[in-house]
């Protein structure tokens, strides 16, 4: 049940088996943890920046890695650019992509 | 009449008459039309089967139309007649087509409406898995072009047939255009080979050929035409907007298409120029599969339609493939030296990850097809909170997404790691940009499922209920992901490494099996 990688192998019942052992490790230790929790009073509600989350506020999906994005945005931008939607550009990016396949092949 | 004996044939044939003989059963009663499709279904995945394990078992497969006997392969010292050649590639794509077709049909049956060209939709989605088939098993050029253009059109229909909204017909005449282009490029590469060799057939040709002006220029017509069909970066631009505007339960057929044609590169390249210029090849097509990985998984991070979201998935996905592939072919002339093992083993990785690919991506669409059954919509912006009421259906999502990050134990890691550790042999800035894309691609769709299925619950403006047949096809494929994860070692032992090796060293066994020794 080990899969040879050319350089080093991979077990993934080796893997699972360390995996389920860590997890109820994770839940021995949780069950140890504070006596005085109680499920829903406001020790469970969430909060935003300290005040009361409002009832059905969900952050959405568009929202997450809004940094991560920022931070790339100049070249995500520029993929953006490319990808204009035309057909006109693809059948460009077709012919500029044969014309530098056919060089390799014929030069290189 | 031996059944067995004309397995390669009948592959092909029964979903191809099977296509045509739908809607006229559709015109007799609904019922007997989807117990045609079950029907045809379930005959065509029993012979893929049975042709995997012939091949596997027993070596190359060679069936010839019109001879008297289907070994009969040259009559009179020339193959003149058409050929089905089945190796261990072949059989192997073969299991992929089988796979994708009988989960996409069970899903579509119960996912299409009657009203909404339900019928045209099935007969198209049967007449491009013939299509696929013939391309996979083709034993000679022209037809490899023939069924070439079968999936094109097919393909087209299946994006563009809901022709009551604006988008779907707008994607398909994208895609066919590019299609129409790449089909021209192989035409014209076959009329160079046919008129310098005088014949077709690919063991013949590939027996002939040799490395002068015309036989490049005709590999660059191949290689143009095959790298914009799988999707390759910069061709890639029509596959988003394919795979993205399509019915989701036909994307998952599509996806296997642009896989199809990804095998053609392969079977061009190894097996029809036996590696000649590989290095030169296999650094483009290297170059080409990181390329692939990074931009379309930067370009996924910016979709707020979960449909596209998934389609940049596919597109990077077949970076991969390239990425595994193209390493391999750079080293095949280092391998004749025993010095490159490594590539072998990026090569099984891209072949493996061909079929971890088809798994995952085809979960991801089928459950996106459970999301707009039951909410209409696919916008990131209105989703949210369908946990609550389509819990099965979340954990499939979650479950085919951290597969296609290659999140252990599941299938996508097995194959993603034999192509990083080969990878790095060639160069650890491959690896570097894989393993990136791959983080990327994880944080992307943590983002989707995020988005889709957490959040408070929200009023749903279709059906949340999943029909049967829709569950059992999510089920199949979600099974293989767990399964292949678990044991990868036994894939890549019995199905995988034959494949892998007949294109590597199975130049010469495909020439005697067809040609004679």
């Amino acid at each position: 049940m080990i899969l040879e990688t050319f350089e080093g192998f991979w077990s993934p019942l080796v893997w699972t088996a360390v995996a389920v052992a860590v997890t109820l490790l994770a839940l021995a230790l949780r069950s140890r943890g504070r006596r005085d929790h109680k499920k829903g009073t406001e020790q469970t509600a969430p909060f935003l920046s300290g005040e009361a989350a409002p009832d059905g506020v969900h952050v959405g999906g568009q929202h997450l890695y809004w940094g991560f994005v920022e931070a790339l945005r100049p070249y995500i931008e520029r993929l953006r650019a490319a990808h204009t939607g035309f057909v006109v550009d693809y059948v460009t990016w077709l012919v500029v992509a044969l014309a530098g396949i056919m060089l390799l092949v014929l030069l290189v | 009449m031996n059944l067995a004996t004309h397995v390669p044939i009948l592959a092909i044939a029964v979903p191809l008459l099977g296509a045509f003989a739908l809607p006229l059963l559709a015109k007799v009663h609904r019922s007997l039309r989807d117990l045609w499709v079950l029907l045809v279904g379930a005959f065509t995945v029993a012979m893929l089967v049975l042709l995997a394990v012939q091949v596997f078992t027993g070596g190359i497969l060679v069936y010839t139309l019109g001879a008297g006997t289907p070994g009969d392969t040259v009559p009179e010292g020339f193959p003149i007649r058409i050929m089905l050649v089945v190796d261990g590639m072949g059989a192997f794509m073969g299991l992929i087509a089988a796979l994708v077709g009988i989960a996409g049909l069970a899903y579509a049956l119960q996912y299409l409406e009657e009203e909404k060209g339900k019928t045209l939709a099935l007969t198209l989605m049967l007449l491009l898995w013939a299509g696929m088939l013939g391309l996979k098993l083709t034993g000679d050029l022209f037809n490899f072009f023939v069924f070439f253009e079968i999936t094109s059109v097919a393909a087209c229909g299946l994006i563009g047939y809901r022709v009551w909204e604006s988008r779907p017909p707008e994607a398909a005449f994208k895609t066919m255009v590019m299609y129409t282009l790449g089909g021209l490029l192989i035409l014209l590469a076959v009329g160079i080979l046919y008129g310098e060799y005088g014949a077709l057939n690919l063991a013949y040709l590939s027996a002939q050929i040799g490395q002068g002006p015309l036989d490049q220029i005709a590999l660059g017509l191949l290689l143009g035409g095959l790298l914009m069909k799988a999707g390759s970066v910069p061709m890639h631009m029509w596959a988003p907007d394919a795979y993205g505007e399509a019915d989701p339960s036909t994307a998952i057929v599509l996806v296997a298409n642009t896989q199809a044609a990804l095998y053609g590169l392969f079977r061009i390249v190894f097996t029809l120029y036996g590696g000649a210029g590989s290095p030169a090849v296999g650094g483009l097509v290297t170059a080409l599969g990181a390329l692939t990985v990074i931009v379309a998984v930067l370009m996924a991070v910016l979709q707020t339609d979960l449909g596209r979201l998934i389609a940049y998935g596919a597109v990077s996905q077949i970076g991969y493939m390239l990425l595994g592939a193209g390493v391999g072919m750079a080293t095949l002339g280092a391998a004749a030296g025993g010095e490159a093992g490594f590539g072998l083993v990026a090569l099984q990785g891209g072949v493996f990850h061909m079929m971890n690919d088809a798994a995952c991506i085809g979960l991801l669409f089928l459950c996106v097809g459970a999301v707009v059954r039951a909410t209409g919509a696919r916008d990131l912006r209105a989703l949210g909170g369908l946990g609550h009421s389509l819990p099965g259906v979340s954990g499939l999502f979650l479950l085919g997404s951290l597969a296609l990050a290659g999140i252990p134990p599941l299938n996508g890691f097995a194959s993603k790691l034999m192509i990083y550790q080969a990878a790095f042999r060639l160069s650890p800035i491959l690896t570097a940009l894989a393993v990136l894309a791959s983080i990327l691609l994880l944080a992307v769709f943590v983002r989707a499922f995020q988005g889709v299925f957490l959040g408070p619950r929200r009023p749903l403006g279709g059906t949340a209920a999943v029909p049967t047949g829709m569950w059992l096809a999510m089920g199949l494929l979600a099974v293989v992901v767990v399964a292949f994860g678990l044991v990868p070692d036994l894939m890549v032992r019995h199905v995988v490494a034959p494949a892998a090796e007949a294109l590597w060293t199975g130049r010469e066994a495909y020439l005697v099996a067809v040609l004679g020794g």
